[in-house]
């Protein structure tokens, strides 16, 4: 077992590796950028490395700076995180190549699934059911016959994308030539490649994707699947396992592909085989395989009992699986909301700004792994994940309840989140019933905004009472000033009129 | 018998209370209606009340501009009242000036200044957040001037373009 691992990444996912890293009785190297100096997975780290300014590509992308610091500290493996370097094959390579191991797939195995094209033609090779679709060629007239030969609805896709950019449903043969002029265009600005290519479009498709594991000596299990269909502009919101729509039967047919799949490319360490499944004719088609560790990790780790993070660390270090598909068994109902800083009544544009206090949910069941203390700061720099709060109950109604009381309970003050739109679609009765497609919060919550909170007198009156101790702009965290010992001072002093300071 | 007045604006609408101390506790008037409060706890972040009678624990915290307070899950943002006449200035400009909708930082322009320009065309490109936000021309005009280069980062509200009046 390796004695230092370096963690390529910030914020929660950060923490959540760290606190896996000391269960297992590794230290941890954390690298940070400038602006970062002060977080949390910097704090909680046994050594911290600078590797350079705030913007992503000057520190958390570049792949020197992060080798070095792994050179310097002696780290023998480097755990990437989801996002910036985690699918990039030259870095997993670039580690190979120092001696350093990484924990994750081998860089080939990153390769084959990186590029669109060309895993979906490997994986309808290998027998995997893929959506129905056209990738021989990039010339436009091909594209048009081919069109018109797979019918509409369909998608224009970047062969090189991702996150839903460079991508144009076709209602009609219409607007073909001109829906894919556009997409083009977005995915050449996105991904530096403006290759199309074509697929059927599946209306009201479900989201469910399956968790890979596997060791360096062959054994590959599945741990079942999430269902994240609740995405607003293909950005996930709320994840869980098991999904409502899979039946025992679906479960084990799409179990069983999402291994082929990641058998055809001899996948080891742990990633994800997504698929979409047509609700009404329980028709599935396999999406694209993300190469590493989800976002929504922790809901699969509740569901099947086991640690996601422990396992990519044991399985690089060479340990082999001590348990086969037969041992898994899916405990109960897992569900993950994801609180953003964003700001729904600005269109859901991302906020910025100082966390003055966070207080996490708690209590039988519930899980959070955030990335923030209180008084760090939200900025332009990086995602707006601020924490993801997960559910765990006996079935599915008792931790969407689970769900709805936590969030509750939680409080973030001095950013805005999302928090009151997380609410509203658990209320939702689609949402209960499980009857949620990948474009249902586009197609229900278009112009949502949040509801005209009526202000209660409770607040006004809490608002005034510590006014007089802490001023506006006084200090963050709601820190009181000299006066705390004595909270009623202000009654001393003739006759205030105090406009609001 | 001294009386405390405080204002805060909260949706745009503007809040007043009045507190008065009665015994150990307090009266509170808010569109005439009096409340009995009494404060059981009072910590950096926190306050517990018995308000007429009940029980009510909120979280709370203070910046430059706003005085947050959470109460059974829901955020409560109380602004400084702002005086009338920035407000006034401020709707009266914003025809001629293009602001940024966030923080962020500026990716490209895509105008100069004495370019024409048509109704929703962009202007500039911000990003923030690995999120790219077009800022589009808000009417036809023409650029009289440009308050930021690429690289730069702006805060909300902060004028990125000034259209010719």
């Amino acid at each position: 077992m390796f004695t230092k691992v370096l963690i390529a990444n910030r914020g929660e996912i950060a923490v959540r590796i760290t606190r896996a890293c000391h269960e297992l009785g590794i230290a941890v190297v954390a690298v940070y950028s400038e602006i970062d100096r002060n977080a949390l997975h910097v704090r909680m780290a046994d050594e911290a490395i600078s590797i350079g300014p705030a913007p992503a590509n000057e520190s958390y992308l570049n792949i020197d700076r992060i080798l070095d610091a792994a050179r310097r500290s002696g780290a023998q493996a480097i755990h990437p995180g989801y996002g910036f370097l985690s699918e990039n094959a030259s870095f997993a390579r670039a580690v190979r190549d120092a001696g350093i191991r990484f924990i994750g797939p081998s860089p080939e195995a990153i390769q084959a699934m990186g590029d669109k094209a060309m895993a979906r033609d490997r994986m309808q090779a290998a027998g995997v059911p893929v959506v129905p679709g056209y990738q021989a060629s990039d010339d436009e007239a091909d594209l048009e016959k081919a069109a018109v030969g797979l019918g509409f609805p369909l998608l224009a896709k970047a062969a090189a994308g991702g996150g839903g950019k460079g991508m144009r449903v076709v209602f009609e043969e219409g607007e073909l030539h001109s829906s894919i002029a556009a997409a083009r265009r977005e995915a050449l600005h996105a991904f530096g490649d403006s290759r199309m290519i074509l697929e059927r479009y599946v209306p009201q498709a479900h989201h469910v994707e399956f968790q890979l594991l596997g060791d360096e000596h062959g054994n590959l299990v599945h741990l079942f699947e999430r269902e994240c269909s609740v995405q607003r502009r293909h950005q996930k919101v709320i994840e869980e396992s098991p999904s409502p729509l899979l039946n025992e039967a679906l479960r084990a047919e799409i179990g069983a592909a999402a291994l082929l799949a990641g058998r055809e490319i001899g996948y080891h360490n742990a990633g994800t085989v997504e698929f979409i499944v047509d609700p009404q004719t329980q028709e599935y088609f396999f999406l694209e395989m993300n190469t590493r560790l989800q976002v929504e990790h922790p809901v699969t780790e509740l569901v099947a009992g086991l640690d996601l993070v422990h396992w990519q660390i044991r399985i690089a270090a060479g340990q082999p699986l001590d348990f086969s598909q037969a041992d898994l068994v899916q405990r109960g109902h897992a569900i993950q909301s994801r609180l953003y800083a964003e700001d729904p009544a600005n269109g859901f544009l991302p906020a910025t700004g100082p966390v003055l206090r966070f207080v996490e949910p708690e209590g039988p069941g519930i899980r959070v792994d955030s990335g923030i203390a209180n008084g760090a700061e939200i900025t332009i720099h990086y995602d707006p994940l601020i924490a993801k709060v997960i559910a765990h109950a006996q079935d599915r109604p008792a931790a969407v309840r689970r769900m709805q009381s936590a969030l509750r309970d939680a409080v973030l003050l001095g950013v805005r989140t999302n928090w009151q739109f997380l609410q509203d679609v658990l209320a939702h009765p689609d949402f209960k019933a499980g009857r949620v497609y990948t474009t249902w919060v586009e197609e229900n919550f278009e112009d949502w905004q949040p509801p005209d909170c009526i202000l209660p007198p409770e607040v006004l009156v809490a608002a005034a009472l510590t006014q007089y101790q802490t001023p506006f702009g006084a200090s963050p965290n709601g820190q009181t000033g000299p006066t705390l010992d004595d909270p009623f001072s202000p009654w001393r002093i003739a006759n205030g009129f105090r406009l609001g300071e | 018998m001294t009386a405390m007045h405080y204002r805060y604006r909260y949706r745009d609408q503007i809040f007043e209370i009045h507190l008065e101390r009665i015994g150990d506790g307090y009266r509170a008037v808010l569109d005439e209606i009096p409340y009995e409060v009494e404060v059981l706890d009072i910590q950096p972040g926190q306050i517990s009340l018995r308000f007429d009678g009940r029980p009510v624990n909120l979280y709370w915290a203070v910046d430059e501009e706003n005085r947050w307070v959470s109460l059974q899950g829901c955020t409560y943002q109380l602004q400084k009242p702002v005086l009338d006449r920035a407000r006034n200035t401020g709707v009266q400009a914003s025809e001629n000036l293009v602001r940024a909708p966030m923080p962020a930082q500026v990716r490209s322009l895509e105008v100069a200044v004495g370019d024409p320009v048509e109704r929703g065309e962009t202007l500039l490109l911000l990003e923030a957040m690995k999120m790219e936000i077009r800022i589009r021309a808000p009417r036809d005009g023409r650029i009289a001037g440009i308050k930021v280069s690429a690289g730069s980062t702006v805060n909300r509200g902060e004028v990125l373009v000034e259209l010719e009046p």
